[in-house]
């Protein structure tokens, strides 16, 4: 255990003479805070490109997440060609750059979509056709969130990943499904 | 104590086999370069990166027809992603709505301000709404901006033009432009600053702004 008396030596000073620096010393804590910065630095990308376990809150997905404590999976490396109707899709909220919200895919473009079918933002029969390069989202708890329906159609590039499945609460740890379905096919 | 001592010696054995294995220098050089590569990524994700610009849209300011090459420019990421600070007048690259890929623009306004529109544009005047910037190419004809795609999201900003680094003739910053010194002689420089601050007088005289002077 000779390293750990070491360490313990130079930590907490046992001896009664001062502990003398040297140029050595100062270059080694660079060097361990620069490794350091270099670990957030990858710590980040991982987070930001590829995925990640994220905490989540608010009423918007209601029955889907609760309003708070739960960790969910996310991915971060789709592509809008593996999307479909019915992914929970995350982006950047269209009224603040620095928000990421949630919302479940509806339409894409070219869709004939129903703006509002509860009547709240438009009359629950006006039709509007998805433009090219945007999707319409919602939230499933349509009482209680805004999306497409205020916002209305959001861009491919606001699009961050999506959300795969939940890893807790463990009792409702799961895998997302696409609850969507085809009327007519 | 004994199976202790086995761990240890058959790690340190393991040590000097990889030390072994790692000290021909391209090996421990590709190492070296893996092991800090995410600090590199990292600066170009959040910090500066260097990108020829294409296109005409920008015209006088970038791609000018006297010149000869594409520009090459510094576009700096850490002032739209980290800082989010946005000012009108910045040239900034954004995601197209269209097809998400990478335009060049200039923000003319922010949220809150009234913008008067250019033609392909249905309404006569626009108020742009929270979150949003109406951007235009310092070339109205060759430009598809805001004018036909209405205001833009913040969110599809992702960095701020800060240098042109080539052709070198132009290089050096941007900045808000001035009026020229009238008493300065009347070179070619001179009446190309003259005509770049009426063309920026021009543009802030189609907006009605708001309060605020910038927007986070």
């Amino acid at each position: 255990m000779n390293w750990l008396h070491n360490v313990r030596r130079r930590v907490i000073n046992t001896s009664r003479k001062p502990i003398k620096l040297e140029w050595s010393d100062a270059r080694k804590a660079f060097v361990i805070g620069l490794k350091m910065v270099n670990m957030a630095c990858a710590w980040h990308l991982v987070f930001e490109h590829v995925g990640g376990i994220r905490a989540v809150s608010g009423p918007s997905m209601l029955p889907t997440m609760e309003v708070e404590d739960e960790l969910i999976v996310e991915n971060r490396m789709v592509s809008i060609q593996s999307l479909q109707r019915g992914d929970l899709v995350t982006f950047m909220s269209p009224l603040d750059p620095t928000r990421g919200v949630c919302k479940r895919i509806i339409g894409f473009p070219g869709d004939i979509i129903c703006v509002d079918p509860t009547g709240k933002y438009a009359p629950s029969t006006e039709h509007v056709v998805v433009p090219k390069g945007h999707i319409w989202v919602s939230g499933d708890n349509m009482s209680w969130s805004r999306d497409s329906r205020e916002y209305g159609p959001i861009p491919f590039g606001l699009i961050k990943g999506k959300f795969i499945g939940r890893v807790w609460p463990l009792r409702r740890a799961a895998w997302f499904s696409r609850n969507f379905q085809y009327i007519d096919e | 104590m004994s199976r202790l001592a086995a761990l240890r010696s058959s790690w340190s054995s393991l040590r000097t086999r990889w030390r072994q294995a790692t000290s021909p220098p391209p090996i421990k050089w590709t190492l070296f370069t893996l092991f800090w590569l995410p600090m590199g990524i990292c600066f170009t994700d959040m910090g500066y990166t260097v990108k020829t610009v294409t296109g005409r849209s920008m015209q006088p300011t970038l791609n000018p027809d006297s010149s000869t090459w594409r520009d090459v420019v510094l576009f700096d990421r850490w002032s739209i992603v980290v800082e989010r600070k946005y000012n009108r007048g910045d040239i900034v690259a954004l995601k197209s709505p269209y097809d998400a890929k990478l335009i060049v623009k200039r923000i003319i306004a922010l949220e809150g301000d009234k913008v008067k529109t250019l033609p392909p544009y249905p309404d006569a005047v626009v108020e742009v709404p929270e979150g949003h910037a109406w951007v235009e190419g310092d070339e109205p004809f060759k430009s598809e901006d805001s004018n036909h795609f209405g205001p833009v999201p913040l969110g599809l900003i992702e960095s701020k033009l800060s240098a042109i680094i080539w052709p070198w003739s132009r290089r050096g910053y941007l900045n808000e432009p001035s009026l020229p010194d009238p008493q300065d002689q009347r070179s070619p420089a001179w009446r190309a600053q003259k005509a770049e601050f009426e063309r920026a007088a021009r543009r802030r005289a189609r907006v009605e702004y708001s309060g605020s002077s910038s927007s986070s």
